[in-house]
């Protein structure tokens, strides 16, 4: 595809799993179970799932922060997953990530100022007094004040630690940033000015994102495309629009009719499809179709063959039997 | 007589660094089978006004009240050991957390059967059965079988359901959920909504739901109560507050929401600045150094405005007597009569 800044290609992470006296490999967590996709550049990719359906470790690979099993991560023509040391490095300032948790991110020994500057120097990008000066520019940037950097990450409120942590990811120019769950630990009335501040930065700095997130009201509200994960794999991607108003995928339908929406008036009219069920362990997970223990219109060819991720409309990609036997429509579950 | 009143409930926390004002002044009522979500972002004291009534505080906790009345009897002034007779027989309580408040080296069926035992003076076989019918109600598969597993054994929303059969297998008139599905994946979630729900019109007992999620209060709640620094600023039906909010802090909130059903893509309009310091609460309107609105009347004590139809909302941009300062910012906001309460 052209204009992709990143495509990833038949993506696999098993975590082995040790067991008795001689540590036998006895299982595999398959977190990441053949995934593939591609981000256009300057593009936001919404990328939603429940806990255990892979979306950090995927978001973890595309960095090679956790080494791949297999597959291809392409950025900008290098494959990441192969690069040397001294290359990986120099790709790193160009591929950064903020991470969900605002206090387990930032090292409370530094002063702020120190935990912006650390990427800056390891790079080269500034030294001496240009440092100081970039630091401050960073910190107007995400909306704090220069002063702040004398402070201590301890002193800061949830939101300003999260815009910290923006800087320090921005301070590199990066042209691709995974956002992991960035506005998942904080309140209502801050999430918005983060959600506010990344689309600011988006425009202003081109950026192209992976926005991962179990929230599908702030994805819809972010991205330009969603991909839904489950167990590992993507069972549905396609353009926010069509997602949200035409889900093909029985999970999909699923997942966003159990999102309660504020407003008691439109939510007294909902119908709600209840799953039964657990979401399956990544480590045994169901055969065929991984969805076809909880899904309402299995059937048996679900049990026995996985479905391959299909184009049922332009860009709009679904793993689902009942889908493609009914000439790509979606099954009425409400 | 309401189920649950509570009267100008002050809790504070002595501290290395002074005196933490959690809860500063609250007063509602709850009729019996009555839903009641309490929403607030973190530190609006909405947790500890839960434990302020089920007196499970730490000693470092001062709770004063003019009446923390139950059942026409106050709390307050329970003995401890009556206290223990009243939780989870009379008012019952779910965690946000289902590991941590289970017991881990006890199984499943121990832990609902004690209760029973305990409150219901049940013998060893009859509160087994009861701990059976009440799996069996939260809809655990196979409830025998797992009678006997542990905590462990059980994933998380199999986990809030023990919780909820637990709670509710003393039938008790009140149950307090502190967010109870905040750890739990959406699918999940819309399980234990509906289940709590189902639960509720079978047995009757009343609900205060607490949480931050102002979707799941849409979709479970008849009144809400928004806490904003340690006090209810608004009051009112789940329509009153999602329809025609009054307190500029719960506008703020909605207007902040990212929606499901959104539209065209809009710019979130986020509440500017940062939640208040509980160590230095101001005088009047807690809510005021972050409002587009605020007067200079704002920073003495607010009293509450009666909109009908049990609407409340704690601002006194509603006051007559400013209508004359209000601020240009606040030309959008339609002036409501309402009485001063």
């Amino acid at each position: 595809m052209s204009g992709a800044l990143i495509e990833v290609k038949e993506l696999f992470k098993y975590f082995p799993i040790y067991a008795g006296l001689t540590s036998r490999h006895v299982a595999d967590v398959r977190a990441v179970d053949g995934v593939s996709f591609a981000i256009d550049q300057g593009e936001t990719l919404g990328l939603v799932g429940e806990s255990g359906s892979g979306k950090t470790t995927l978001g973890r690979l595309l960095l090679r922060l956790l080494p791949a099993t297999r597959g291809e991560v392409i950025f900008e023509q290098q494959n990441v997953l192969t690069l040397k040391r001294r290359e990986l490095r120099r790709l790193r300032s160009a591929m950064q990530i903020i991470f969900q948790d605002p206090f387990a991110s930032l090292n409370p020994r530094m002063t702020v100022g120190e935990i912006i500057a650390e990427p800056l120097r390891i790079h080269g990008l500034a030294n001496g007094k240009q440092v100081d000066a970039r630091v401050r520019e960073l910190l107007e940037l995400v909306g704090l004040q220069p002063y702040h950097a004398n402070r201590y990450p301890h002193e800061f409120s949830g939101g300003q630690r999260q815009r910290v942590g923006i800087a320090r990811a921005l301070a590199v120019n990066p042209r691709f940033v995974v956002c992991d769950e960035p506005v998942s630990a904080l309140d209502v009335s801050i999430q918005a000015q983060v959600i506010n501040l990344l689309e600011d930065l988006q425009a202003k700095f081109k950026l192209t994102y992976l926005f991962i997130a179990h929230d599908l009201s702030v994805v819809r509200h972010i991205a330009r495309r969603v991909a839904v994960m489950y167990v590992g794999k993507i069972v549905e991607l396609a353009d926010r629009d069509a997602l949200y108003r035409n889900p093909l995928h029985p999970y999909t339908q699923a997942l966003l009719s159990a999102i309660p929406i504020p407003d008691p008036v439109l939510e007294s009219r909902r119908k709600r499809i209840v799953l039964t069920g657990d979401i399956p362990s990544p480590v045994n997970p169901p055969s065929g179709c991984r969805f076809h223990t909880r899904c309402p219109v299995a059937f048996d060819r679900c049990s026995r063959e996985e479905p391959p991720l299909k184009e049922y409309a332009p860009g709009h990609f679904a793993a689902c039997h009942w889908v493609e036997e009914h000439q790509g429509h979606a099954p009425a579950l409400t | 007589m309401p189920l649950l009143e509570v009267a100008n409930l002050r809790t504070t926390f002595r501290t290395e660094d002074g005196p933490v004002t959690a809860v500063n002044g609250l007063s509602f009522a709850l009729q019996a089978g009555e839903t009641l979500g309490i929403v607030g972002e973190s530190g609006s004291g909405k947790s500890v006004t839960a434990l302020s009534i089920m007196r499970l505080l730490a000693r470092n906790a001062t709770v004063t009240a003019a009446g923390v009345t139950f059942d026409g009897e106050n709390l307050l002034q329970k003995s401890e050991l009556e206290m223990r007779k009243i939780r989870g027989y009379k008012i019952a309580m779910i965690f946000q957390d289902p590991m941590t408040s289970l017991n881990p080296v006890l199984t499943i069926g121990e832990q609902i059967a004690e209760a029973v035992r305990l409150h219901l003076g049940a013998s060893k076989r009859e509160a087994r059965d009861r701990a059976l019918e009440m799996l069996r109600k939260v809809r655990v598969p196979a409830p025998e079988e797992r009678l006997g597993d542990y905590p462990h054994q059980f994933s998380g929303g199999m986990r809030q359901r023990v919780m909820i059969a637990m709670a509710l297998s003393c039938n008790p008139q009140l149950l307090i959920a502190d967010e109870p599905t905040t750890a739990l994946d959406v699918t999940i979630q819309a399980q234990v909504l509906e289940l709590m729900n189902e639960l509720q019109r079978e047995t009757g007992a009343a609900i205060i739901l607490i949480t931050h999620d102002l979707g799941v209060v849409a979709e479970v709640c008849r009144n809400v109560l928004v806490m904003y620094g340690g006090n209810m600023v608004e009051y009112g039906t789940a329509e009153q507050i999602f329809g025609t909010p009054r307190m500029p802090y719960t506008q703020g909130l909605l207007a902040s929401l990212p929606r499901l059903d959104e539209g065209e893509h809009r710019r979130l309009e986020p509440i500017q600045g940062q939640p208040p310091n509980l160590l230095r609460l101001p005088p009047g309107c807690a809510f005021a150094p972050r409002c587009a609105y605020r007067m200079p009347i704002c920073d003495q004590p607010v009293p509450q405005y009666d909109f009908g139809e049990g609407h409340i909302a704690r601002c006194y941009l509603y006051d007559e007597r400013t209508r004359d300062q209000r601020p240009a910012a606040a030309d959008n906001v339609p002036i409501v009569a309402a009485n001063r309460l």
